[in-house]
């Protein structure tokens, strides 16, 4: 079992859809929302994420099929 | 120096939770940033003028400002590089009057990546670590190679795989692990969190990110002090991440809290180049929700962050102090570098070319007055960035070994007095 903490950035054509409710059912991952702003523009959301280690890696790739943006919580630990 | 603590706490930037001074970045309950707090009211009675300058020049002069609890111990002649005035440039450029912070001299790596990593080292030794590492594509790579070799620090340094062979170089000289990592900047970006996560090493821009961020402030801290304990009327900074231009601002806020110089208006402005300008762009729309960039694309590369972590509190410091941002593109960066190199005798890498390109547009639409003073940052020696500019500064011209071919050559050039 492992938690990751993840920053989601949803493209505007996303924001109406639940994908956190998706997500909880598609993979045997628990989400909890730590903080989020969502405008008719950009969704953000701050998510931890815990599972099997397979399960958070097929999440997080389902999630970035559909276009979100998915980063560390650190957002950028590669620097110039 | 004495062994008194001043660095009280780390603290959440978004609800003021406090924590204690371990290897630890975000808040448990937001994830928001943890950033340095200190005793002011100690630092008050302990840090004047005078204390400071009879202290050797470097940015450790200010030690009572920077997070760590004992004597620095790694990169303790880092910083106090010099203040340049050119009135060449402020000429060129149709300002009254212009400061250089002449970063491209900063020891021993040629960037102000030497000033973060300093502290973020001497904390982490501090903290017990005997491993030290960072995710970078330059300067950072670099400075942590050095800094760490130096202390006898072990260092892993972890790139994406198809950076430039002289970057790489310029880390592996140092004898530090250097990791290339194949694949998509976001999936290298998440391994690296990943590591940094599951390895007890110190990782400068990840577990000792608020020490290794405070390390800029000592850039504002030299900017007032050698302007004779004042602050600038303008500053322009380059934009990354957006941390130096917080850290800044935060810098000069200590100074004036502190009674160290007087109260005065100033305004800190930004630079981005066009090809990744996330934090450029949401200023100038007038919004606090800075857009991520998917593709950057400029050779501006220190400064290509698509996902800038500190551009919301970049964006609140230039509002607040009355200061803007402003982007250029790929041909004014080389232009900028060449101002600069032709008019101060100071060759920046391309992210010192963003600085002045952007401060040009500044002054030219009046956000920087022609009648008023202004310093340009310059972060990092344009030796590291040489592929921008070849075959866009000239070519020498070559003659045979012959005086007649030599006075043909200038003829028209200088008047030759026999």
């Amino acid at each position: 079992m492992e938690t990751t903490r993840l920053w989601l950035m949803y493209p505007a054509k996303l924001i109406t859809r639940p994908i956190i409710h998706d997500l909880g059912h598609k993979f045997a991952v628990t989400t909890n929302v730590r903080q989020a702003s969502v405008t008719d523009e950009i969704g953000l959301v701050c998510l931890e994420l815990s599972g099997e280690r397979g399960e958070i890696k097929r999440s997080i790739a389902w999630m970035e099929d559909l276009g979100v943006k998915v980063e560390p919580v650190e957002i950028n630990t590669i620097e110039g | 120096m004495s062994k008194k603590s001043w660095f009280s706490n780390l603290k959440c930037r978004e609800c003021g939770r406090l924590y204690e001074k371990e290897a630890i970045h975000i808040c448990e309950f937001d994830f928001g940033p943890l950033e340095a707090a200190y005793d002011y009211e100690a630092i008050r009675g302990v840090l004047t003028r005078e204390v400071i300058e009879s202290r050797p020049k470097s940015m450790w002069r200010y030690r009572e400002l920077l997070p760590i609890d004992g004597d620095p111990t790694v990169g303790t002649q880092v910083g106090f590089t010099p203040l340049v005035k050119s009135d060449r440039l402020a000429k060129k450029l149709g300002i009254r009057e212009l400061w250089i912070k002449n970063d491209t001299v900063n020891y021993p790596t040629l960037s102000f990546k030497d000033r973060v990593v300093s502290v973020a080292l001497s904390r982490a030794r501090e903290l017990g670590f005997e491993v030290v590492a960072c995710a970078s594509t330059g300067n950072l790579a670099n400075s942590v190679a050095a800094n760490a070799a130096a202390a006898g620090l072990k260092s892993y340094v972890l790139i994406p795989a198809n950076l430039e062979q002289g970057k790489i170089l310029g880390s592996l000289v140092y004898g530090t692990n250097v990791i290339g990592i194949n694949g998509p900047y976001d999936q290298v970006n998440r391994l690296c969190s990943e590591i940094a996560g599951k390895y007890g090493w110190g990782f400068v821009n990840v577990n000792l990110r608020p020490y290794y961020a405070e390390g800029s402030k000592s850039m504002g801290f030299e900017i007032a002090e050698q302007s004779g304990w004042q602050l600038p009327r303008h500053t322009v900074v380059p934009m990354a991440s957006g941390s130096l231009l917080t850290k800044i601002h935060k810098a000069y806020k200590e100074f004036v809290d502190l009674g160290l110089v007087e109260v005065s208006d100033f305004a800190i402005h930004g630079a981005q180049a066009t090809g990744c300008s996330p934090i450029s762009t949401a200023f100038k729309r007038a919004t606090e929700m800075v857009r991520p960039v998917q593709n950057p694309e400029t050779i501006a590369k220190s400064l290509a962050i698509g996902t800038p972590a500190d551009g919301y509190y970049a964006l609140r410091s230039m509002k607040e102090t009355g200061g803007s941002a402003e982007d250029c593109t790929d041909e004014e960066i080389v232009e900028g570098i060449k101002l600069l190199a032709e008019h101060a005798g100071i060759f920046a890498e391309t992210a010192g070319g963003v600085t002045v390109a952007c401060a040009k547009k500044l002054i030219e639409t009046g956000k920087i007055p022609s009648n008023e003073s202004a310093v340009l940052c310059i972060t990092g020696h344009g030796l590291k960035t040489q592929e921008a500019i070849i075959g866009k500064v000239g070519e020498p011209r070559v003659i045979g070994p012959s005086l007649r071919e030599f006075e043909a050559l200038v003829a028209d050039e200088v008047a030759i007095k026999s």
